[in-house]
């Protein structure tokens, strides 16, 4: 198998989009399937922004907010990318700002930008499988995980779906021991990803509700995850969905932590 | 001062012309309230009650398409002194006037380096009463009146920090927290001393501001900074014998920092050499120059679990004239202090709960101080923080002199 830098997750911020049109014909090669949901899923246009609103519901029904835009810009296609994330709510985490420079090769370089103390603060690229602000989502779903991390086999192909099992190839660093992706055939979307522990019970399910066309590009615009040992999950619903804005790169930068430029973040 | 307003306010009418209408504000801003016990009674303070305070942050906003102006300030009933306290953190106007430079005209909070709460560079105000009495760690910065323009190129980037009136850090009075006095030679309070310590300021003159600059770029993952400072002290170090009080030296500083991504981590270095008034380090009532040095490194140890370690050293330049010049050597610090800093932080149910410890440790001065400390998010509005302040060491040392403000304390607050 070609080691493929890339990365594959659930679509998460609402950047999902269609790579390539499938063709009439299943296909069969999984590492081509999986190449092209990680497009899919990752790679929409140049670069995107969207509006993101995440619920949080705990086990006893108790629900926290979290308000940000993002924004996303691909250095290269299929490679290294930017993000950044600007809160809004809750009020305690209003104006911080997360940068992301990730990199396909290499650790993440990272920031968090306090606005109360004026400091840019770096957060080590450490264990992606953590808990994004609170969220049942993790770090990795957000920035995807490397495709080449994992082994892949194609369990089933339905009427609709490809069905893609993957099993790390190192055993360490993560809770679960395999996990599955069901991938649209004709968008190549991923809709539905399980993950699977020692005891072979699924604990952890990420689920894309809603599928809408934006620009022509078929975008996850509502997903779940959801705790199923605990019974928590959030819902993140994404809007003002847009592609090929033209973000320039020095966005991505400190400048924008101090000062967030009110052009790309319009609700600011 | 004058030059500043004038620039501000010309700026203002630059950039908000009378046509714009648009009069929003955007509100934000919490109710909290705080209180904090002495755990051993200090027999020269009037208080076992070291903070009992309900403080109101009111923040607004107001944008329009060329620049921000941004307003933040604290109304806080103090139940110690009876008095109602403003402090104005942010009143600023912020602006982009060229693709090349931004610009924070006014009071407002500046922090740069790499250090966690060491600061080498970073000769930006800083509250101590504030970091020792249990209040929020933001309020250990303490705002400044300054322009900040930050120019930015391929090549490198620039800061530049002018303060007008020079702004010490708000520092040990002998209220709430007593000190040791070398010239007395045992710890000294307001009570004890017959009134607050009022250190001696630097005239009001042109030539007595701040001049802060910083020089910065990535290489890679690796950020790099030169910095340079033309000022006072910010703690008033010196002794000023005509008014037999503490005072200011002056004081440049030049120093380097590197931070970057280590082995699953980031690591980091800084230093600084700060030049002092005093050249041949003989006169006691002056400061000598200090060559100032820090390594960290922090690291995830478990999910939601990460430790950082950092090695910092403060080596006073002359140190044998100082001695021999010195009417108290016993009590003058020595040569090298070195200072171990460690920071544990767990966080548990979600990320609601955060429990930390921040240690510093001086292996030689024989003195620490432990910030153990557990916060609770109850709901997005709503947090809860307990912890203590432990500090230890001889009299004569910097954080045994604190060694009975030793406190814990408790705080909630409700964002809005």
């Amino acid at each position: 198998m070609k080691r493929t830098l890339t990365r594959l997750g659930p679509a998460f911020f609402g950047l999902a989009v269609l790579g390539a049109h499938a063709g009439a014909q299943d296909l069969t090669d999984v590492d081509e399937i999986i190449a092209r949901a990680n497009a899919a899923a990752y790679y929409a246009g140049e670069d995107g922004r969207a509006h993101v609103r995440m619920t949080i519901t705990d086990a006893s029904e108790r629900s926290r907010v979290r308000e940000f835009t993002i924004l996303r810009r691909d250095v290269d296609e299929g490679g290294d990318q930017d993000y950044a994330v600007l809160f809004s709510r809750p009020a305690d985490l209003r104006n911080t700002l997360f940068l992301v420079n990730k990199h396909v090769e290499g650790d993440d370089d990272r920031w968090l930008y306090l606005p109360s103390l004026d400091l840019v603060r770096r957060i080590s690229a450490g264990d992606k499988r953590t808990s994004f602000v609170g969220s049942h989502f993790l770090y990795e779903d957000v920035s995807g995980r490397r495709i080449a991390e994992d082994r892949h086999e194609l369990l089933e192909t339905t009427a609709t779906h490809y069905v893609v099992k993957n099993t790390p190839l190192d055993s360490d660093g993560q809770e679960f021991e395999w996990w599955t992706v069901r991938i649209d055939k004709k968008t190549f979307v991923p809709t539905t990803m399980e993950y699977v522990d020692d005891t072979g019970e699924v604990y952890r399910r990420i689920e894309a509700l809603e599928v809408q066309n934006v620009d022509g590009i078929p975008t996850v615009t509502t997903m779940r995850a959801s705790d199923l040992r605990s019974g928590g999950n959030t819902v993140s619903e994404f809007t003002d969905i847009e592609y090929g804005l033209g973000i320039p790169a020095d966005v991505f930068t400190e400048r924008t932590m101090r000062n967030p430029p009110r052009r790309w973040f319009p609700g600011r | 001062m004058a030059w500043f307003v004038a620039a501000a306010a010309a700026a203002a009418a630059a950039v908000s012309p009378a046509a714009s209408q648009d009069l929003s504000v955007e509100i934000h801003g919490f109710a909290e309230f705080g209180a904090a016990a002495r755990v051993r009674h200090d027999p020269i303070q009037p208080d076992d009650i070291l903070m009992s305070e309900a403080r109101f942050r009111l923040e607004l906003a107001h944008f329009t398409d060329r620049a921000e102006f941004a307003f933040k300030s604290d109304f806080t009933a103090d139940g110690l002194t009876d008095a109602v306290e403003v402090d104005v953190r942010q009143a600023a106007i912020i602006l982009t006037p060229a693709s090349w430079l931004d610009v924070e005209a006014g009071r407002q909070i500046l922090t740069w380096g790499t250090g966690d709460l060491l600061f080498l560079n970073d000769l930006f105000p800083k509250d101590f009463v504030s970091f020792f009495v249990g209040r929020d760690d933001e309020y250990l910065k303490a705002p400044a009146t300054a322009a900040r323009l930050t120019f930015y190129s391929s090549l490198v980037n620039l800061d530049f920090v002018a303060t007008p009136v020079f702004e010490p850090d708000r520092s040990i009075t002998g209220e709430r927290l007593s000190f040791f006095d070398p010239g007395t030679g045992s710890l000294e309070s307001a009570t004890s001393m017959g009134g607050p310590l009022t250190p001696s300021s630097p005239a009001r003159e042109l030539g007595n501001g701040e001049l802060a600059t910083r020089l910065f770029r990535r290489v890679g993952g690796y950020e790099l900074a030169l910095y340079g400072y033309r000022g006072f002290t910010k703690q008033p170090l010196a002794f000023d014998p005509v008014a037999d009080m503490p005072a200011y030296s002056g004081l440049n500083s030049y120093g380097a920092s590197v931070r970057g991504s280590f082995a699953g981590g980031i690591a980091h270095a800084e230093t600084a050499l700060y030049d002092g008034e005093d050249d041949a380090g003989d006169d006691p009532n002056i400061p000598n120059s200090q060559f100032r040095g820090l390594v960290g490194y922090e690291r995830e140890l478990a999910p939601d679990f990460t430790g950082g370690l950092q090695y910092y050293a403060e080596h006073i330049l002359d140190h044998k004239r100082l001695l021999t010049a010195s009417p108290n050597p016993m009590f003058e610090p020595s040569e090298t202090r070195h200072l171990i800093t460690t920071r544990l932080t767990y966080r548990l149910l979600r990320q609601t709960l955060t429990a930390s410890l921040f240690a510093f440790v001086s292996p030689n001065d024989e003195d620490a101080h432990l910030r153990p400390s557990l916060s609770y998010v109850w709901s997005d509005a709503l947090t809860v923080a307990a912890g203590a302040n432990v500090m230890m060491g001889g009299d004569a040392t910097f954080f045994g002199q604190f060694e009975r403000s030793s406190n814990v304390y408790l705080r909630a607050r409700y964002s809005f």
